[in-house]
């Protein structure tokens, strides 16, 4: 079973360069694996499964990944550096921290939108996956952690906030969006976006001005600020 | 403050399944034995999964706990699962009937709130086994606990709903539906973290940044502030 792969051809694929080969096929493992943990439950998933979805070796699998626990982890990473890295690119482009903390919100509710299998693995599964998996889920959420302190900044009452407030927005964003994935409400995200910009932006600006943001009203971000 | 969420809260009294196993359980006499088996299998499994995780715990580990046979297990549980259940529900029974209690006995909604968070971290911080088995190893334990966990996490709602009444009309109208929830979420968050992370030991001073961010929406930062640094 396992030398199987080994003896079988790779036609036309000669002319790519291993490493996107390698990465190629790495990124369909994951992918396969978040299709099969949203459809199955992560507890019900096994190997095969992975593979067979992914239409590769399970040599291959086990060249990648030391068990369906790592490649898990990966699967993890792989999302959270993606949605991260979109999140960042999108409020990079901005000035005013609110406007950016708006953007970041709706590139991170439309990832979650297009990538449904990714991001319920990460932000349902993952809780079930084990202390390795709910560790990196943590860390996910840290990530996030500093992009909303700059708030502070721009706070009028910045210095007097509470040191946890970012910790705890963030698990209460997340939480939102983990209960319409657990309620497999996926159309329902991007719609979430004015009340969770509300509720970010309330504790730094006030709920008047955080409602005018969330309501895109704000016209002139760099205006007051 | 009238609780919201529950009927008027029972008499507090511990129940025995979440008293700490007492030292010298060989010794206790037949009759209470007999009485409490279950009630001793509850925390005979609450201890196991302290020490082994919920994967980790076996029949063999709780019946070790409770000092009662392999038999007298099936007897009160068809599985490890079914007893898991049975000491999450009676975790958060007592939890929610603490919360319960704490909230009604203030007059004022953001003192209630306050009472209501300090109950919850308290008992967290004083049974760290259990606050373990509730907001960590319950998402392990299969699909009908995690559902239970995700109602028992929306069942705090109303109590911070219940600060809409006293607002004026247009800041009450204003505040988005999913306010509580996102609240509720980043409060447990906060919380579950510590626990996650073995140090229960932070969780009773995490009390005034908690009052102050679920009372904010409501009150706004500087009011929210003051009631949480209240004593």
């Amino acid at each position: 079973m396992a030398s199987k792969s080994t003896t079988r051809p790779l036609p036309g694929r000669q002319q790519l360069p291993r490493e996107f080969i390698a990465q190629h096929q790495r990124v369909r493992i994951i992918s396969a694996l978040a299709q099969e943990t949203s459809e199955q439950g992560y507890q019900q998933v096994t190997v095969a499964d992975i593979v067979r979805r992914a239409g590769t070796a399970r040599n291959t699998f086990y060249e990648n990944f030391r068990s369906k626990e790592d490649c898990f982890l990966a699967t993890q990473e792989f999302a959270m550096e993606a949605a991260l890295e979109r999140v960042v690119e999108t409020a990079g482009a901005l000035q005013s921290w609110p406007q950016r903390v708006r953007a970041g919100l709706t590139a991170f509710l439309s990832y979650v939108a297009e990538e449904p299998a990714l991001a319920r693995t990460c932000m349902v599964e993952a809780l079930s996956a084990g202390p390795a998996a709910v560790e990196r889920y943590e860390k996910s959420q840290q990530a996030f952690v500093s992009l909303f302190k700059l708030g502070r900044d721009v706070s009028p009452h910045g210095a007097d906030l509470p040191e946890t407030l970012e910790e705890a927005i963030i698990g209460g964003v997340f939480w939102i969006v983990y209960q319409r994935l657990a309620a497999g409400e996926l159309s329902t995200v991007p719609e979430l976006l004015p009340e969770l910009v509300e509720f970010a932006l309330t504790p730094y600006l006030g709920a008047e001005a955080a409602r005018e943001v969330a309501s895109g009203d704000d016209d002139h971000p760099d205006a007051e600020l | 403050m009238r609780d919201p969420a529950n009927p008027p809260a029972e008499s507090p009294e511990y129940p025995p399944e979440l008293a700490r196993l007492p030292p010298g359980r060989h010794g206790l006499p037949r009759e209470f034995v007999n009485h409490n088996q279950r009630e001793r299998l509850i925390a005979g499994l609450a201890e196991a999964v302290a020490e082994h995780g919920y994967a980790g715990t076996t029949i063999a580990h709780i019946t070790r706990n409770a000092a009662v046979s392999r038999r007298t297990f099936y007897e009160h549980f068809a599985s490890k699962d079914e007893c898991f259940i049975a000491a999450y529900d009676t975790v958060m029974t007592e939890l929610r009937g603490r919360v319960a209690e704490a909230f009604d006995q203030e007059e004022e909604w953001p003192r209630a709130v306050r009472a209501g968070i300090g109950a919850m971290l308290e008992f967290l911080a004083t049974e760290p086994h259990l606050a373990r088995l509730s907001m960590v190893e319950a998402l392990v334990a299969g699909p009908v606990v995690v559902e239970r966990y995700d109602a028992a996490i929306q069942s705090l709602v109303p109590y911070f709903a219940a600060g809409r009444e006293g607002l004026p009309d247009e800041v009450f109208a204003e505040l988005s539906a999913t306010t509580e929830e996102a609240l509720v979420g980043g409060m447990v968050s906060l919380i579950s973290r510590r626990i996650f992370a073995d140090r229960t030991d932070e969780l009773e001073a995490l009390l005034p940044d908690l009052v102050e961010f679920t009372l904010t929406p409501y009150l706004g930062s500087a009011e929210a502030a003051k009631a949480a640094r209240a004593a």
